[in-house]
């Protein structure tokens, strides 16, 4: 370890913004055990000509202050609905948010009125989204856009509000601040422009930050630094956040707790190192292995058969037995399965024809009814 | 200023094509002219997407081209597949040079090298059924009759794990993963020896990318096809790839075997990337090494060494190699890099571990 050490001291004199930060991924910068953001069996859903999709079927989780909760899950497994539902920003029509709750510091968002959401939006939950190149207006000015969100939810003009600007561009380490704040988004590399977005998002202080895969459009090095930024930014802010994506790699590195989604509904909840050393899930423990190895030559890479299904055409009960390589009995796969915390803090969606160690479980199982 | 007709070739792995290699790269340049010379007169400004690349395909093995976006990766796939022309240097296709090949040599140069595409949603016809699609290239470069084709397409699509039953649908009746089969199958088509993959996995979902991994695994053995991976996850060309060369702002800085590459990179920049690249496990703590500076323009890039704009170690600027460009030095057997006072991680004090998390 000595050496390691070294070479850390060594690091951090030669790289350009070496800071301080704790990289370990898991509970270190969750502050206390208070919850910010509580949803609870969030249902949404899209009328269709084909029937209604259930994008969002029952998703319940919580957020603590100061945490990262990972959501994971292919494309169409509902993950970026449930981040806009918690925005009240899914379309509508077709979109219903039919069911639920999103409490956030003690409110149920779902209740306020639309003027209400207004002022939540960007104030105590705000988003950083994908593509930044397409999250910015190319007419307007940094010092404007970044300025709009202070301007409506802190009421702030003038010099103050200039002063917040700047503030907030170097909170996200953008260089040269003041002079950055006059240009215009094409002037900025993506990486600039992706920690733009960042500084709009934390502008107000919010209590939840959800990130909708905010690096999958930057390159590998740029991506590293931006991830450290926000690692930086939460434990200097200690807001919460939710981080959407389909990498595990990111969630290693970023997530202190992982929701893992399939087919709108959440298969596995844990904290990060028990979703990789444990996972209980056919679906998490498959997701898991089939990604090639940066640390080691992998031999063959074990693959899921099959593709993720159509939401508009869901099986009744487990989702996922179609693509299960476990025996079970067409019965067994025929309850919808419930969500069950097997070991503290451990939630899956319990199965014979998803879960391996069913049988170890099997008493935990609510009754039939109970739904 | 150095224009196209006077660039100095210098030897980068071997001067002369590797006759044993199927596909043989040396001192290939494209640069594009973004300005000056109006009339004759001034400046002529070129922006360098290639600068003198030069690498083998050995045949039944993939070659990784990896580097972050402007480094001129793409474009040397494009020059392969013939979709631009190189401004100086040379192709071999099994040892002759493709720009003095005869009509007909072209033309089976053309047909032994396919492509793959990174978006099957893009680079399919919505308007064509897969039966055309895939039986398109049949239609073009062979003499086949309708029945032969439509066999020929069947048998494809059963061989890149679709149903040939399927061959009358549309592009959008069917997932990403499949598209990409699709393609996949439009490829070997002809029966090629080589297959240019430009991100082939990036865009489908995670559950999917390890099923297209394994069918090119798969086909490369059935087929003896060599392979030229276009990618920026490491991870994936650690796990498809046989040899790698690691370009920055159209240069190749480093270059070998991927194993030697992986378990000793030496140059700053390779360490670099590899310690930004996303660990598989959260119990694996790599320290990233940030470049100071970002990635400069590729129009009028540095004389000599490229990369001394991104080097942490202090740059000599009378030094020969900041004037001159610098070339690949073999340090162990088969494993390349560029060699210059600053651009070598042991003399930085960098060096990337890559270390499974038992090991920690």
């Amino acid at each position: 370890m000595a050496e390691s050490t070294d070479a850390t001291v060594e690091e951090k004199e030669v790289s350009s913004e070496a800071v301080s930060v704790d990289t370990d991924g898991f509970g270190a910068s969750a502050m206390g055990d208070e919850v910010v953001l509580d949803v609870k069996d969030l249902r949404t859903h899209f009328t269709t000509r084909w029937g209604t999709v259930k994008a969002v079927d029952g998703v319940s989780y919580h957020v603590k202050r100061g945490e990262t909760l990972g959501i994971v899950g292919e494309s169409g497994s509902g993950k970026s609905v449930t981040a806009l539902s918690l925005m009240r920003l899914v379309p509508s029509p077709p979109g219903n948010i039919v069911g639920g709750e999103v409490v956030l510091n003690g409110r149920n968002l779902l209740d306020l009125s639309e003027g209400e959401m207004t002022s939540v939006r960007g104030g105590e939950i705000s988003m950083i989204l994908q593509d930044p190149m397409q999250a910015l207006n190319p007419v307007f000015s940094i010092e404007n856009q970044v300025g709009e969100a202070i301007k409506i939810h802190q009421k702030l003009k003038g010099e103050a509000l200039w002063d917040k600007v700047v503030d907030s561009l170097r909170k996200v380490r953008i260089p040269a601040p003041e002079t950055r704040a006059k240009d215009y988004p094409h002037q900025l590399s993506g990486g600039m422009r992706q920690r733009v977005v960042g500084a709009i998002g934390i502008s107000s202080s919010p209590a939840v930050i959800i990130a909708d895969e905010p690096t999958t459009s930057l390159d590998v090095t740029i991506q590293a630094a931006y991830l450290r930024l926000l690692r930086q930014i939460q434990q200097e802010e200690g807001v919460g956040i939710i981080f959407i994506t389909h990498d595990f790699g990111i969630v290693a590195k970023m997530c202190d707790r992982v929701a893992v989604m399939y087919a709108g509904r959440i298969v596995e909840v844990a904290d990060v190192r028990t979703i990789f050393n444990e996972p209980l899930h056919e679906y998490t423990k498959a997701l898991i292995s089939s990604v090639p190895k940066l640390e080691e030559k992998t031999g063959r890479l074990p693959q899921i058969e099959g593709q993720p299904p159509l939401l508009y055409n869901l099986p009744a009960g487990d989702a996922f037995a179609p693509r299960s390589t476990l025996t079970f009995t067409p019965e067994d796969a025929a309850r919808r399965p419930p969500l069950v915390e097997v070991k503290p803090d451990h939630w899956v969606q319990l199965s014979k024809s998803s879960v391996a160690d069913y049988d170890k479980f099997a008493d935990m199982m609510p009754a039939e009814d109970s739904e | 200023m150095t224009t196209a007709e006077n660039v100095t070739i210098q030897d980068a792995p071997g001067v002369n094509p590797n006759a044993d290699a199927i596909i043989s790269i040396r001192n290939l340049r494209k640069w594009y002219q973004v300005g000056g010379g109006f009339m004759g007169f001034g400046d002529k400004i070129y922006l360098k997407a290639v600068d003198d690349v030069s690498f083998d395909i050995e045949r039944n093995k993939t070659f990784g081209l990896v580097g972050e976006s402007g480094c001129g990766k793409t474009t040397t796939l494009k020059l392969l597949l013939g979709l631009e022309t190189p401004t100086a240097g040379n192709i071999y296709y099994e040892g002759e040079d493709v720009a003095t090949m005869s009509k007909a040599g072209k033309s089976e140069f053309r047909r032994s090298v396919q492509a793959v595409f990174q978006d099957p949603w893009s680079s399919l016809n919505p308007r064509m059924r897969v039966r055309s699609i895939v039986g398109e290239p049949l239609e073009i470069a062979t003499t086949m009759t309708k029945g032969q084709i439509a066999t020929r397409v069947g048998d494809l699509l059963s061989e890149t794990g679709l149903n040939p039953y399927q061959a009358n649908l549309y592009p959008h009746e069917f997932s990403g993963g499949q598209r990409q089969r699709i393609g996949i199958a439009r490829a070997l088509a002809l029966n090629p020896k080589v297959i240019a993959l430009d991100e082939p996995v990036s865009a489908l979902d995670v559950s999917i990318r390890a099923q297209i991994m394994n069918l090119l695994v798969d086909l490369q053995e059935e087929h003896g096809l060599a392979y030229l991976l276009v990618a920026h996850n490491l991870a994936t060309v650690r796990y498809m790839c046989h040899d790698m060369a690691v370009m920055y702002l159209g240069v190749v800085q480093e270059s070998g075997e991927t194993e030697a590459i992986f378990n000793n990179p030496m140059h700053i920049y390779t360490n670099a990337l590899v310690s930004a690249a996303l660990p598989s496990h959260p119990d694996i703590q790599r320290e990233e090494f940030l470049l100071p500076g970002e990635v400069v323009s590729p129009i009028n890039p540095p004389p000599g060494d490229v990369f001394m704009t991104r080097t942490p170690l202090e740059v000599d600027p009378n030094h020969k190699w900041a004037n001159e460009r610098p070339p690949l030095v073999e340090k162990e057997p088969g494993h390349w890099v560029v060699e210059t006072p600053w651009s070598m991680a042991a003399d930085a004090g960098l060096k990337v571990e890559l270390t499974g998390h038992e090991g920690v």
